[in-house]
């Protein structure tokens, strides 16, 4: 056995049994005492300076209390009661919220780059370093792209975990730069920031993130790497497109317009993000059927057939990104309600954004319809979920460039 | 007779079938799109323009201005209503004795069918010493045990609950869409305007296409309206101080803002919007007639003033005390400036067309440097054309007025003005004029705001120039109002389909089956298993099962053989 299998080895065993379960329960405290802080702290919530209370001396204490009741209750529970401590639930979990935790010591030490604070202005934000994490993040999810392509043709198991591993590498960057970009909203000024999920260009690099962990949880899950050649060119698509924002000038740190200063904002965008993500991993599952679909028919392509999960098993995959994603949106397009009773006087206005997510909705119930009844096989519904995404992405930016509505704050240039 | 009645009963029970459903949530995506593409509830006049009068009589009986309230849509909610009634109807009592009875004895056939199935031939192993094996690696799993004619019936299920999540799910959407049909049959919305200072009563709203208005059981007195800038001039904070009065008693003061409505006797009271609720505006009018009068007017927001003698008119179409813009040429790092109070306005007049203009109440100062009185006018009299008009003098300053009109006398008595040196005399004589011995600092810049003032004021066609001079602002505040009985259900019903959602979802129901049928020298075991949903998660499920259940008689038999 090799070092670094003996170390892949141990890591495996941080992420189960005990060691799992406590750390779990460590983070489960870890969010309550930040939550504790933000509703009963001695400053109560504090609207959009809750990233600085965070931060601050009684962040981290309430935190680091709170991490440490977790631990000692995930410690007493692991004993008293052993076989808890197998849950299924905290290894599942357990190694996402590590990924957190290092997305945020990532952008703690991004954080320590940037320029002095005399020299950063809203007037010109080219020298804040999130904008060149992002350009990171962009390359890398295109070289990622590539390799995955290039993996179907040349099927090097190497080639394969340089796509795999870019592909994470892009996440990370991706995720960090919107932390450190939340954190430059208020160098540039205290009552300017605000989460990055408030226009267009933050929720697209949210959107690359989310997409491309839902299809990396698969890929490691189902082993269907061919699948991430679909996926991650669309994620590649949608990283040319947030290029030409940043071109035109959206991609500036931004006030906030007083309809979106709610807490509301953190949750509902987020969460939608969450569906449009999981849709866009059915939508490339769904071309990964098609092509499949096209290749058998023509005959041949033995090699190239290997390396695709079966038709059977893409419209599985299909299925279970939907299956994400369904509910996600469904609490998504809620709490859009929930925050829309809060700020305009009703839960639903028939505004257009809000019927597009209602269509979009519609689309995929019908789906899921069609899946469980007889006599839909796996090509209509895989035509159906590249479809249905297409719904999807206008509802997502066509609303924004060709509808006017109360969502328009979200407009385009 | 029997056959008209199966027939009425296949129809209703057709009702609550799939293939309506999809279809069913399909034309309703479809006809949901018109109302986005068209945009709802505009005036009845601007449909005609647009439309032309074929379409728009076509589009009005479809009722297509107002889609999602027209009968044929509120129909096919109905129809879905009632589709999801019979489809409940349906399947949950089947679904509850389901539920109820489980049956652990399987037959052979069924048992064959089953997408996973594996076997085995454990030798000199007891049926308990397997039992034993078989609840170690089954915890977690609901297990049930039957015997029939010497065989052991183990089957083990998880998610056994799911199809309540069926059941929840279509239930919540029925109770989401009931809570609906109150929100519309009970709740109110409209909106009101309330100006500093002023109270209010009556709220205004659409019903169908006309406006109707309805008085509340309260009066709203807005004290005070704020609207606070970030420095980019966007603004930050809409704020109403409000009263409520009720029943001629203040009963309750409270600041309302975006986001943080007011609730007072089940109606919320939102912060919509705002605009000027009629600011007093006092005019400096500077006359042209070379008299270098200046008279001053007086008008509100929204009122006009004409001027007997002329004719000419002013129309006060909106104030905005704060005017943020960005300084920077193109391309360069933005630069904002606040350029002051300003006021616009229609001037009309006989002979004249009308213009819009927006008049500032500050001079220009870019980079520290007085650039004098200026303006913006529109020639269309749309806010986008408009254009930025500089006066050249600091009309704040009663000596550059005095010393415009001191040289432009003596520039116009001399015929030879033209000549440089001549108009550089002038304006030496106009400046001991009108400063005496104590000679401002900047001549250069006060000799330009002169010049320009020259070039300037002859292209004015009106009598007299209508500078800003003094506001005392007001804003109305602009309320919504609405209280709606149907939003808790709505909630509830928002809750159960979460709740129906996850557990239809995430806990799919699995069986699996173990048999135990001891022989004359082994104990044949089959193990077989099958799911709902998520096949693929299911696979690794049962896949980790039987290797865990292979190690366990391996070891078990392994104990054995060697004896
Ligand atoms: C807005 C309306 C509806 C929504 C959002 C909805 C949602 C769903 C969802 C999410 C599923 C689960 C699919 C899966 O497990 O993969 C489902 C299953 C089902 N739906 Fe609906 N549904 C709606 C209307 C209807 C209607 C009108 C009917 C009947 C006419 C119906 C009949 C069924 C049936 C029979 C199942 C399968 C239940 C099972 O065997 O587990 N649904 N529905």
């Amino acid at each position: 056995m090799t070092a670094v299998s003996a170390q892949l080895m141990s890591l495996e065993t941080m992420n189960q049994g005990k060691i799992a379960f406590v750390r779990f329960y460590a983070y489960l405290g870890l969010i309550a005492g930040l939550a504790g802080l933000a509703y009963f702290g001695p400053g109560g919530y504090g609207g959009e300076t809750d990233l600085l209370l965070f931060l601050s001396l009684d962040g981290i204490s309430w935190g680091g209390i709170g991490a440490v009741a977790g631990l000692a209750v995930g410690a007493a529970i692991s004993m008293l009661k052993p076989e808890w401590s197998d849950s299924k639930s905290a290894s599942n979990l357990v190694p996402w919220l590590d990924g957190a935790l290092l997305m945020i010591l990532l952008a703690a030490v991004m954080a320590l780059f940037e320029p002095n604070q005399a020299l950063i202005s809203y007037e010109n934000q080219a020298n804040l370093i999130s904008g060149r994490i992002v350009m990171t993040m962009n390359m890398l999810f295109l070289f990622s792209a590539v390799s995955y392509i290039a993996y179907l043709f040349a099927p090097a198991a190497f080639i394969g975990q340089l796509a795999t591993w870019s592909a994470w590498a892009g996440v990370y960057a991706g995720g960090s730069a919107l932390l450190l970009r939340w954190y430059e909203s208020y160098l540039i000024s205290e009552e300017i920031g605000h989460a990055p999920v408030s226009n267009l260009y933050e929720v697209f690099i949210l959107l690359f993130c989310i997409t491309s962990i839902i299809y990396l949880g698969m890929e490691r899950r189902y082993q269907a790497k061919a699948l991430g050649a679909f996926v991650m060119t669309l994620v590649s698509a949608g990283v040319f497109f947030g290029i030409w924002l940043d071109s035109v000038g959206q991609g500036d740190i931004k006030p906030l317009v007083p309809a979106l200063q709610s807490y509301w904002m953190k949750i509902h965008v987020p969460m939608n993000f969450i569906g449009y993500g999981s849709f866009a991993v059915a939508c490339g599952a769904g071309t990964a059927y098609l092509f499949r679909h096209w290749l058998e028919g023509r005959g041949g392509y033995t090699r190239l057939l290997e390396l695709f999960p079966t038709l059977d098993q893409l419209d599985q995959l299909a299925y279970k990104a939907v299956a994400i994603g369904f509910p996600a949106f469904t609490l998504a397009t809620i709490l859009g309600a929930a925050w829309a009773a809060e700020a305009w006087g009703g839960y639903w206005s028939w505004d257009p954004k809000e019927t597009w997510a209602l269509i979009v909705w519609l689309v995929y119930g019908a789906y899921l319809h069609a899946r469980i009844s007889h006599g839909w096989h796996g090509k209509t519904l895989a035509w159906w979920a590249v479809a249905a995404f297409l719904v999807t992405l206008f509802c997502f930016i066509g609303v924004n460039m060709y509808l006017s509505g109360l969502h328009s704050y979200g407009q385009l240039a | 007779m029997r056959n008209t009645a199966t027939d009425i009963k296949s129809a209703i029970l057709r009702l609550g079938s799939m293939s309506l459903a999809i279809v069913l949530l399909s034309v309703l995506a479809l006809a949901s799109i018109i109302g986005t593409v068209l945009i709802q509830n505009q005036e009845q006049a601007d449909y005609l323009t647009q439309f032309g009068p074929l379409w728009y009589a076509v589009f009005k009986a479809l009722g297509l201005f107002d889609m999602y309230h027209n009968w044929w849509f509120l129909s096919l909610l109905g129809f879905l209503m009632l589709s999801l009634s019979v489809c409940l109807w349906r399947h949950v009592p089947r679904m509850f004795k389901d539920m109820r009875n489980r049956k652990v004895i399987i037959a052979d056939k069924s048992l064959q069918r089953f997408h996973h199935l594996h076997h085995w031939r454990l030798p000199g192993v007891s049926i308990e010493a397997i039992r034993a094996h078989i609840d170690a690696q089954l915890t977690g799993w609901k297990l049930q045990t039957a015997e029939k004619s010497g065989r052991t019936y183990i089957r083990a299920d998880k998610g056994r609950y799911h199809k309540w999540g069926y059941i929840l799910v279509h239930s919540a959407i029925l109770v989401i869409l009931t809570g609906g049909l109150m929100s519309v049959l009970l709740g109110l919305r409209g909106n009101m305007s309330v100006p500093e200072g002023a109270s209010e009563k009556t709220i205004h709203f659409l019903k169908g296409s006309d406006m109707v208005s309805l008085d509340m059981p309260f009066e709203i007195r807005c004290n005070d309206f704020f609207i606070d800038f970030y420095a980019s001039g966007q603004p930050k904070e809409f704020r109403s101080n409000l009263t409520i009065i009720d029943d001629g008693k203040e009963v309750l003061t409270a600041d309302i803002i975006v986001n943080e409505p007011l609730f007072y006797k089940d109606v919320y009271i939102y912060q919509a919007s705002f605009g000027d609720g009629g600011s007093d505006i006092r005019m400096k009018l500077f006359h042209m007639d070379g008299s270098q009068r200046t008279t001053t007017l007086k008008s509100n927001v929204y009122e006009t003033y004409t001027d007997q003698k002329t004719g000419i008119s002013l129309e006060f179409t909106n104030f905005s005390p704060f005017n943020i813009e960005n300084m920077a040429a193109p391309g360069q790092p933005k630069q904002f400036q606040n350029l002051g109070p300003a006021v616009e306005f229609i001037v009309r007049g006989p002979g004249l067309k009308p213009v819009k203009i927006k008049s500032f109440m500050n001079p220009l100062i870019v980079n520290g440097e007085n650039n004098g009185s200026f303006m913006l006018i529109s020639l269309t009299g749309n806010a986008s054309d408009y254009q930025p008009f500089y006066l050249g003098m600091d009309l704040t300053n009663p000596k550059e007025w005095q010393l415009f009109h001191a040289f432009n006398k003596r520039v116009t008595s001399n015929p030879e003005s033209n000549d440089p040196q001549a108009s550089l005399k002038a304006f030496r004589h106009a400046l001991s004029e009108v400063y005496g011995n104590q000679k401002p600092e900047q001549i250069q810049i006060l000799g330009g705001h002169i010049m320009q003032g020259m070039r300037a004021l002859s292209n004015l066609p009106w009598p007299f120039i209508p500078v800003l001079e003094d506001y005392d602002q007001i804003y109305y505040t602009g309320l919504q109002l609405s209280s709606d009985p149907g939003m808790d259900v709505v909630w509830i019903g928002s809750t159960i389909l979460m709740l129906g959602l996850c557990i239809m979802f995430y806990m799919p129901h699995r069986k699996v089956w173990l048999v135990l049928d001891p022989g004359d020298k082994d104990i044949r075991v089959s193990f077989g298993g099958m799911t709902n949903r998520n096949r693929l998660g299911f696979e690794r499920e049962f896949h980790g099962l039987l290797t865990g259940l292979e190690q366990a008689f391996e070891s078990a038999t392994e104990k054995r053989s060697p004896a």
